[in-house]
Order: structure tokens, then sequence, then C-alpha cells
């Protein structure tokens, strides 16, 4: 009895410190992960931060972004209240008036000679002040550029991202299954493809609405190609590898694959494109504006700006200076962000 | 059913010239012009003869291109207005717009009114040597009806200018060889019409009754009047440059054209220009004699004493869909929107391109009374109903809210994306928001094409529309507003205006003119109290005309510019 | 290789069939008509409906039309020039859009090519930062911007070109309008010659090169140009075909009679048949661009053929 209460004492397991025991260790499992990703990061940030000009690209879009949103307040103008009293205003800024700068005299060429006028002495107005000036409806131009600049901004960017969701996925499931389906969306995106960019879109915003979302839309349509085509791209580079193997072996399903194991490792181009998609959908948003087919009026985007200042350009250029020198910025500091980001991104193109 | 409006208007103006003209219809013709004469702007009438025209051709800017130059398919004023240059009719334009003999040597019009026998030139010849003959005339004007040709100016043969048969032919019950016109011989053509028609000889400039040359067109088949080698010139100018859609075209004098020595010009070169920024530059620079000028340069240029407005005729209004939208249905917001409108605002602070302010449902300086005077020459006779008033406004808006049971009302309103309309649109969001609290309009700008299919479709609240004269009546306006009639936007129905307008055309006294005139008053001030458009202004251009240039002649209709007297010194 | 070309045309040909497919539906999507004047009346818009086949289906309509494009026939204009026949129209003024826009681009890619080696030779130099702002500019402002302020100095103020196109001197007017619109291509070529050039610059090959003693011109443009110029003509072909969007608008500004402003017109006048006519053109202009392209890079570089071929 004892023997055999032995024996099952015996049997009965008796933890020593020498055993083996799962470690719990998921939380620094993860810490691991996320200290490796971060080191990546780190290093791409570094990098990026290296590079002067994406970081004065950065800031600069920054800033604008900043008075995007916050300059149109900055004042108690509106973008679509009009005074007609006060239009064509020039330039003038408190104190710096004082330089001769910016104290609201405008040289107008006229076709019988040159002369010089400060509307704000001849209307009686000491204190107005229009920084930018204002336009032909007496409207603020420093608050129209900057939600000019706001809308452009929303429509490049929201834009960009649907494109890329969209351009992502397509390239991805496309890249993955290859084969027939491959073939099929190859072709699909072929034909969406050859159809001129600015016919495709002139057309849907004569059959839609005209809008911000119908632009939006259009732009898209367009861009997602370029998209697609380079998550495609990266998913042929990334399908064989063993990472993809293991987790087929594992009984992972296709979505999961593309979306949880491929996508994370294709990020960078992804987001390298998508800054490079922005200025893109900036300059056609502005071409847009140009044939009549951009944001409807009074609101105004960067394009509609320089597209009305076009016809006074002569007459009183401050108005077209501010959106395009806006415009200009935005431009090259959307380019110098993505190709800094593309070279932090890609290490074999750094030290240049 | 445009068709049947202007039949309609027809019978009002050939009872008018019975009782006006007697048999001499020439006199009748001009008795009918001198509304639109107060309109014809002239660069500088005084057409000096000094010299033979100086070596240099005339530069004319074109905001379009050339849509045909094809007289009985073209249908836009800039073809119209380049195919007068090359060809007469038998009927020109003269200075002040009216009719005067061009092809046609004379005129006998039967007592009756019905037959019109046109003795043409003998010298009248096209550039090719062959003379012009009456067979020119029969063949032009039996394509102008044919079905197969499809010409969209048709109508001018059928409902406007009452040809015998041309319904018929263009809807195909009858040939085209049935069409009331006959040539008797080689210089006599001979027109039988329905009715009188007062104006009819006034229809002779415009370019669908031009002649063509058949066996010409049949030698140049599919590619007639598409080439200066398939033109064939009877008048001022002959073609020498151009091809479809032409972004320049060049003329040159026609030294074999009967009034050769009328002409001073040596040449005219038109260049199309669609950027007005361009535009001005190179009138600046030299390049062009005259140019359209955009809005926003008026500034630069309004000083310069070759800165001038001329009348285009167009009543430019705001049309309140009345069918569909309830908030639209009440007068009381009606009268509000149109009274919180400050009109002056948009023509002097916006347009500033001489555009005037309009308070009539008729526009002003194109329909001259019995009396000759203007029949919208008083724009305060419906002050009670249309004027800029915000506190009135806001008055009948309260009232209007109170009767609907509402606090805010959003409207919106369509028009044209193009200049002139998305600024104008802007500003009357911007004062009806303003003025009236609780109204919000939301802009849609689209196509024109678009935008009137939206509008004859009731696809829309308010929009922003133009209206044309097709002839010196006020019946050209007013009868837009019958019941059912496809360009009556609001979609208003009133059975007393109705029978106006119908008296005034068919009735009793249509046959007394000024019976008539004081009804047709009566029939717009109906309209007007009822608020059934908002008109805003009549449409001015403004233009730079070279101080050198003199003798360019403007017209609201048909010809917009005509060249043949101009000089450039 | 030569199948391969015969597939890729093959497969072109089909895009484009479904390309003009694509803009039947949209043409019929598109609202308004080239008929809706307000002074026409329902009977008279029928007959010209008729006159036209717009009544038909859309279907017995497509095939119509792709049966009489095959025989060179692209249909007539409704409304911009009423009853020309679309090819008579675009005889004329394809030419000179293609040489106003091959123009732009040899000089965009020629200067861009040049700004981008001096910058990458001279790297890190007042040369490279010069060679930069330019091409930053070029990027960041619209072609429509340039043909602005170009046409107002050059053309208006110092007098040099002429403002505006004209038929007697296609070469002078075309000097403003080509430049404008290279301005794009020039700063995106400099920009990407630029950083490829470094790269290769810095490259082992390179450096052995250098080290069997060639010389500098030869090392240059046998070496380092060919090999730097594959991913140039990548990026050059969209460019090419963002020239034509360009064009649009710098053919409105300069009043070339192009195929652009001609298009432009035709949508907003819902000119059917030209807008068709023209998006086919432009569709197939693209993909023939892309299919040179294709070849070119088999030429320069050997082993694309190879994997294109076993594709």
């Amino acid at each position: 009895m004892s023997n055999e209460s032995a024996v099952l004492n015996q049997n009965e397991y008796i933890p020593t410190d020498a055993d083996f025991v799962l470690k719990k260790n998921n939380a620094d499992i993860e810490v691991d992960s996320n200290f490796a990703s971060q080191s990546f990061w780190k290093e791409v940030i570094a990098r990026f931060i290296r590079k002067r000009s994406a970081v004065f690209g950065l800031v600069f879009v920054l800033i604008i972004t900043f008075f995007a949103f916050v300059g149109p307040g900055m004042n108690a103008y509106t973008y679509s209240g009009q005074n007609l009293e006060q239009k064509n205003l020039a330039p003038r800024i408190p104190i710096i008036e004082y330089t001769g700068l910016f104290d609201g005299h405008e040289n107008i060429n006229t076709t019988s000679g040159t002369k010089t006028v400060n509307y704000y002495f001849e209307k009686k107005l000491p204190d107005t002040f229009y920084w930018f000036g204002s336009d032909n409806f007496g409207r603020d131009i420093w608050t129209r550029t900057w939600s000019g600049a706001q809308v452009s901004l929303i429509i490049a960017v929201a834009a960009a991202i649907i494109d890329m969701i969209i351009g992502m996925s397509y390239g991805l499931i496309s890249g993955y299954f290859g084969g027939k389906v491959d073939m099929v969306m190859q072709r699909i995106l072929e034909i969406a493809n050859g159809i001129p960019r600015l016919v495709i879109v002139t057309l849907l915003l004569l059959v839609f609405k005209p809008g911000m979302i119908t632009i939006i839309i259009a732009l898209m349509l367009t861009e997602w190609v370029g998209m697609s085509r380079i998550a495609r791209a990266e998913m042929l580079k990334l399908k064989e590898q063993e990472f993809v193997l293991a987790s087929r072996t594992l009984g992972a399903g296709s979505m999961h694959i593309i979306f949880s194991e491929i996508l994370p490792n294709i990020i960078g181009p992804i987001i390298t494109q998508v800054m490079f998609s922005i200025p893109t959908a900036i300059f056609t948003e502005a071409f847009l504006s140009f044939v009549g087919l951009g944001i409807p009026v009074p609101r105004c985007s960067l394009g509609s700006l320089i597209s009305e200042g076009f016809n006074s350009f002569t007459t009183h250029p401050y108005q077209i200076i501010p959106p395009i020198i806006v415009m200009a910025l935005l431009m090259l500091s959307f380019n110098l962000v993505a190709d800094g980001l593309r070279e932090a991104l890609d290490p074999k193109l750094k030290e240049m | 059913m445009k068709k049947k409006l202007l039949s309609i208007v027809l019978v009002s103006a050939m009872t008018l010239s019975l009782v006006a003209c007697g048999s001499s219809a020439v006199s009748g013709v001009s008795q009918d012009q001198q509304g639109s004469d107060a309109q014809q702007t002239t660069a500088d009438t005084a057409a000096e003869t000094t010299g033979e025209g100086s070596g240099s051709d005339l530069n004319v800017m074109l905001e379009t291109p050339v849509e045909s130059l094809d007289p009985q398919q073209a249908t836009d004023g800039t073809s119209f207005e380049v195919i007068a240059d090359y060809t007469d009719g038998l009927m020109q334009m003269d200075a002040d717009g009216q009719a005067v003999n061009a092809l046609a040597e004379s005129v006998d019009v039967a007592d009756d009114g019905l037959t019109y026998t046109f003795h043409i030139r003998k010298d009248a010849n096209w550039s090719n040597g062959e003379p012009v003959t009456a067979a020119d005339f029969v063949f032009a004007w039996q394509r102008a009806v044919d079905p197969e040709v499809a010409s969209e100016y048709s109508f001018m043969f059928s409902d406007i200018g009452q040809i015998v048969n041309a319904q018929d032919i263009i809807d195909g019950k009858k040939d085209k060889a049935e069409l009331g016109v006959t040539a008797v011989d080689d210089k006599t053509l001979e027109v039988k019409l329905n009715c009188p028609v007062s104006y009819f000889l006034s229809l002779m400039y415009f370019p669908t009754f031009y002649p063509v040359n058949e066996a010409f067109f049949e030698k140049c088949s599919d590619n007639f009047a598409t080439s200066p080698e398939t033109t064939l010139s009877n008048g001022a100018f002959i073609l020498d440059e151009y091809q479809p859609a032409a972004t320049a075209i060049h003329l040159t004098k026609n030294d074999t054209y009967y009034d050769a020595d009328t002409v001073k010009l040596p040449g005219l070169s038109y260049q199309v220009i669609q950027d007005s920024q361009q535009a001005l530059m190179s009138y600046q620079n030299g390049d062009l004699d005259t140019t359209l000028v955009n809005g926003e340069q008026v500034d630069q240029v309004k000083d310069d004493p070759a800165f001038t407005a001329i009348g285009a005729g167009y009543l430019w209004y705001i049309s309140p869909n009345m069918r569909d939208v309830k908030e639209l249905q009440n007068l009381n917001i009606r009268l509000a929107l149109t009274m919180a409108l400050n009109r002056e605002a948009i023509t002097t602070d916006v347009l500033k391109d001489g555009s005037a302010p309009t308070y009539t449902g008729v526009p002003m300086d194109f329909a001259a009374g019995p009396d000759g005077s203007d029949f919208s020459a008083d724009q305060k006779k419906f002050e009670d109903v249309c004027r800029y008033d915000a506190d009135k406004a806001v008055e009948y808006w309260n009232k209007g809210l109170e009767e609907l049971g509402a606090t805010s009302i959003t409207l919106t309103m369509i028009h044209d994306a193009d200049d002139a309309p998305i600024k104008v649109a802007q500003v009357v969001k911007e004062q009806l928001e303003t003025t009236l609290p609780g109204l919000t309009v939301e802009l849609q700008q689209m196509p024109k094409k678009e935008r009137v299919e939206r509008m004859q479709e009731a696809d829309f609240e308010l929009g922003l529309t133009r209206w044309g004269p097709d002839y010196a009546d006020p019946m050209t306006y007013l009868g837009m507003w019958i019941t059912n009639n496809p360009n009556n936007y609001g979609f208003w129905s009133n059975a007393e205006y109705d029978k106006i307008i119908s008296d005034c055309t068919t009735g009793e006294i249509a046959m007394d003119p000024e019976a008539r005139w004081a009804a047709l008053y009566d029939a717009e001030k109906i309209a007007m109290d009822d608020a059934v458009i908002f008109p805003l202004y009549t449409q001015c251009n403004a233009e730079l005309i070279s101080t050198n240039v003199s003798g360019i002649e403007f017209h609201p209709v048909a010809l917009n510019r005509v060249y043949k007297r101009a000089v450039k010194n | 290789m030569r199948k391969y070309i015969l597939k890729r045309v093959v497969t072109a040909l089909f895009t484009l069939l479904a390309i003009t497919l694509i803009l039947f539906i949209l043409m019929q999507l598109m609202p308004g008509s080239p008929f809706n004047d307000e002074k026409l009346n329902e009977a008279q818009r029928a007959s010209l409906y008729a006159k036209y086949g717009l009544d038909q289906p859309i279907i017995i309509q497509f095939f119509k039309y792709v049966g009489n494009m095959f025989r060179g026939d692209l249909g007539v204009s409704y409304k911009i020039s009423k009853n020309t026949p679309i090819t008579q129209l675009i005889a004329t003024r394809l030419p000179i859009s293609i040489g106003v826009g091959f123009a732009a681009v040899l000089i965009g890619a020629v200067v861009g090519l040049l700004l981008g080696l001096l910058a990458a030779f001279k790297h890190d130099t007042v040369w490279d930062t010069l060679a930069t702002i330019i091409s930053v500019i070029g990027v960041s402002v619209p072609s429509y911007v340039f043909a602005l302020a170009l046409s107002y100095q050059f053309g208006f103020k110092l007098k040099w070109f002429p403002m505006l196109f004209s038929a007697k001197d296609v070469l002078g007017s075309s000097v403003l309008p080509s430049i404008s619109l290279s301005m794009f291509t020039m700063a995106s070529i400099a920009r990407f010659t630029r950083s490829e050039m470094i790269e290769v610059l810095g490259s082992d090959y390179m450096l052995l090169a250098e080290s069997k003693g060639l010389s500098g011109k030869k090392l240059v443009f046998s070496h380092a140009l060919r090999n730097a110029l594959i991913p140039i003509i990548t990026v050059l072909a969209p460019l090419v075909v963002d020239l034509m969007t360009g064009s649009l608008v710098v053919e409105k500004i300069f009043s070339i009679p192009g195929v652009g402003s001609l298009l432009v017109n035709a949508i907003q006048s819902n000119d059917y048949n030209v807008v068709i006519a023209l998006s086919f053109i432009y569709s197939a202009m693209y993909i023939g661009i892309m299919l040179v392209v294709d070849i070119m890079y088999g030429i320069i570089d050997p082993r694309i053929r190879v994997a294109k071929e076993g594709d």
C-alpha cells in the first residue's frame, strides 16, 4: 500500500526548478519585434533627417498644412465673403506698410500709361488691411489662398490614400495569384491605363455632379494604376520567399498572407509612391480648374485661384502670385519629402 | 413648340405690317427694323472716304473657331460673320442694321404681300467668273429645307419666313422641289409666302438665305466650304486661308465685287484667341486691331480712347422653377429674391463691360413701338415688384417663410461654366445670402448644353440663363412665358397672360399696333408682378478698337460685325 | 523578338477596341447632346439624331463605328466643325501637335539630361545647386503658368518670339509653347539623371573601368550613360504622355491649331465623334509609345528582352 502510494507518489509530478516551463514571454516577444521594427524605422528616420532637403520639404509641408487649416481663420474675412466696395485692393500689412512695401499701392499698366494708385486712401479705408490684397469680388486673397491650399491638400491626400488602398490591393492580389487572374487583371489595367487621363477625368466630371468628391474619385481613378504596378512588382519579388512559404504551410489564407504578411514588407515603396502621387494630384486638379472643371465656385483650390488670377495677370499681378507661390512650395516640398523618403527607405540609394 | 410660338409671332408681325406699310414692303421693313436700330452701334459711323485703303489688313480677334462655312449649316455668330464677309445675300445690312439691296437690284412686292420678285444684279458674279443666278438661290434654299441636309436653321424658312411648302418639306411630306421659290429667268427670283411677312426682306441678309452655286457645290461634293478651294465668293472679300476649325483665317479684297469701290480694306485677317490675356497683349503689341476685353482687364483699358462697349442683345435672367420647388411657388419668396438682387453692383463692379442693369422682362433698346419709342425704355415701370430694396426684400422674405412655415431655405442655382456666368452667379449667391436671413444658395456649374437640357426638363431650382432676340418685337421674349413653351423654364402658367399673348398674335388687337403695344405691356406686367423671371442685365461686350480703324459695323442680331465699309489708316 | 513584338501589337489592338467601347459608353452617359440648343425644337433634334444615326442602339452604333474605322473613316464632327470628316480635321492638326510635342520632348530630354549630368559631375557645387533649382521650379509650377510668363516676357515685353501660333512662322511661333511644355519633362529628367548618374558613378564597375584607365569621355558615354539611360527612358515614356495633357492647355493659350485644343472644345460641346476619335488617337499614341519603350529596353538591355520573351 505504502509502496503503491510511493509509486503513486512517484508518478505524481513534482515540479522542480530544473523543469522546462512555458516562459509566458509573449510580452517579451512583442517587445522584441517592436524593438526590431523600431530600429528599422529609427534608421529610416535617421537617414531621412540626415537629408537636409527632405527635412526642409517636410517643414514646409507642415507649415503650409498648418496655414491651410489655421490661416483662413486668422482674420475676419471668409473665403466667399464679398465686398464689392473693396475689390482689387493691393496687399497691405500692418506695420510693414511703413517700410513702403505692402502699403496698398499698386502700379497699374494701363494702355494709356502706368499709374500708381493706392485705393485704400482713395476709398478712405485707413483701418482696412488685406494682407495679400483682395480679388475682383473684394474677397480676401489671404483667406482664399489658404482655404484653396486646404482644398487642394484634402483632394490630393484623399485621392492619394484611396488610390493607395485600391491600387495596392489590386496589385497585390494580381501579383499573388498570378496566372489567369493576373492575366485578366493586367489586361483590365492596361485598358484603364490606355485611356488618356485627362479624357477620363473630364468625362467623369461631366457625367457626375461636380464637386470635391467627384474630383477625388476622378483623380483616384487615374492614379491607382501606377500604385498597383508597384505593389504587383513587389509582390512578385516577395511571394516566393521563405516567410510566405512558412505562413502558407501553417495554413494561412491567401488574404491573410497578402495583407498581414507581405503588405508590411512593402509599405516603404508604397508610402513613397503616395508621396509622389500627392503632387501629381495637385497638378491634375490645377489643370482641371484651368479647363473649367475644377472645384465649383465660390469654393476655391490653388488651381482655380491661379486660373482666376490668370485674367488679371497684367492688371493686378498680386492676385495670382500668392496661389502660385504656395502651390510651387507645396509641390516642391512634397517632391523633396518623397525623394527623401525613397532614399531613406531604400538604403541602396543612399550616400549620394 | 418654339415653332408654334414663332408662327404666332409671325402672324402678329404680318398683321402689323399690313396696317403699317400697305403696299410698300420696303418701308415696312424699315418700320419693323427701327427697334433694333436703336441698338446698332457703329464704331465710327462717319465712314471716312479718305482715299483708297492704305496697304494693311485688318486684324480681328475671334473668340471661337468657325463651326461651318456652309451657309445652310452654320448656326453661330462667328460662322455667320465670316460667311457674310465673302458672300452677299439678296439684301445686306447697312450701318444701322437696316436691310438694303445687295445682290438684288430691285424688289417687287405684290399688293397682297404674298409674292416677292427679286431682280438680281447683272454685275453680280461668283469669284470663278460665273454669274450669280436665281437658280443659285433656289438650290440653296431647297437645301436649307431638305430633311436630308437637316439644317438647324430651317425654321427661318418655315416659321419665320413662311415660304410656301417649307414646313411640309422639312417634315418630309413634300419634295423639296415644291418649295415656293422659283427662278423665273437667270436673274429673276420669285418667292411665294403663305401669308404676308412684314420683315421678310430683312431675313434676306441672314446667311441661311445666301445663294450656293449648284455646279460648284456638286464639284466639291462632301468637301464643300471646307477650304478656300471649295468656297466661292460673291462678296466684298475672297477667302484665301482657311481649314475646318481653323485658328487663323484670311480673306483678301474681291476686286471683281460689284461694289468693290466701297471696300477699303486690302484684306481681313482673323485670329482665334481663347485666352483673354493673350488677346489683350496681342492688341497692345499691334498684332490685333480689335479685340474683346475681359472684365478684369477693363481697369487697364478704361481710359483708352479705343475702348467701347458694344450691345450684344442678350437678356440675362434667373428663372425659378415654379413647378417642382414648393418654396419658389410662393410669390413672396420670389419677390424677395428679385428685390434682393443689386443689379447695379453686378454690372458696374463685376462685369464692367458696359452691360446695363435691367428690371423688365423685355430688354432695352431692341423693340420700338408704333410711336418709335423703345418698349423697355422706362426701366422703372415695374419698380413695385422689381427693384433693389433690401428692406422690402426681407419683409417679403419673412412673410414668405411664415406662409411656408420654414425658418431657412436652401436653393441650388445652376449656371454655365463660362467666365461671365461664373462671376455673376457668385455675386448673386452672395447678395441673396447676405440680404435674406436663412437662405443658402448653392451653385452648380456645368457646360451650357447640359444646363439647357436640365432647365428644359425642370431638373433645377434656380437657373441663370440668357436669351437673345430673334426679331425686333417684344414677343420674342414675352412669347416664351406662355403655358408649355419649352423655354418657359419656370413652368409658369397664367390663363390671362396666355389670352393676351394670343390676342396680340391672332386676335382683334393684333390689327391695332397701339392697342397691341398696350396689351403687350399688360402681359409683361402680369409676368413681372408674378416674378416669373428675375431679370438681371442686358449684355454688352467691352471691345478695344484701335483708333486708326473706323467703319466696322456692329449688330446684335444676324451679322455681328460687318467690315465692308471698314477703314484702317 | 519578332514574336514578342507581334504578341504585344495584337494585345494593344484589343486594348484599343475595349477602350473605344468604354468611350462609347461614357459618351452615352454624358449629359446634354450636341443638338440641344435652345432654338431647336423636338422635331428638328430628332431629325438631326436620325441623320447622324444617334437614334440607334449604342451597340449598333459601336459596331458601325468600328467597321468604318477599319476603313479609315472616323465619322464627321457634329458641332465644332459641322459635317467635316474627322480624318480631315485631324490630318492638319496632328502634325502640328506632334511637332510641338516632339520639340518639347527633345528640349526637355536634352536639356534635362545635360542639367542632370552637370549636377552629377559637379556634385555639391554651385552648379549642382543651380541645376537643382531649375529642375525644382520645373516640377513645381504648372505649364500654363510658364506659358503665361514666357509669353509676357519674351513675346510681349522683349518681342523675341511671336505670342501666338502662326502658320507663316511655324518654327518661331513654336518656341514659346515648346519651352513651356518641356519644363516638366526637363525638370523630371534632370532630377532623375542626376540621381541615376550619381549612383552609377559610385558603382563598382565604374571604379573598375576607371582603374582600367578609361578616359573621361568614353567612361561617361559608353559606360555610365548607357547604364543610367534605362531608368531614364522608363520615366520619359509616361512624361511624353503627360505632355499631351499639358498640350491641351498650352495649345489653348497659344492658339495652336492642334488636337489638344480640339479635344477640349469637343468635350465642351458634346461633339461625341470628335471626342471618341481624339481619345482613341491619344490612347493609340500612348499604347504605341509604351510598345516602343518596351522594345527599346530590349535594345538597350538584352537581359530584359530575354525575360520578356519568356513571358
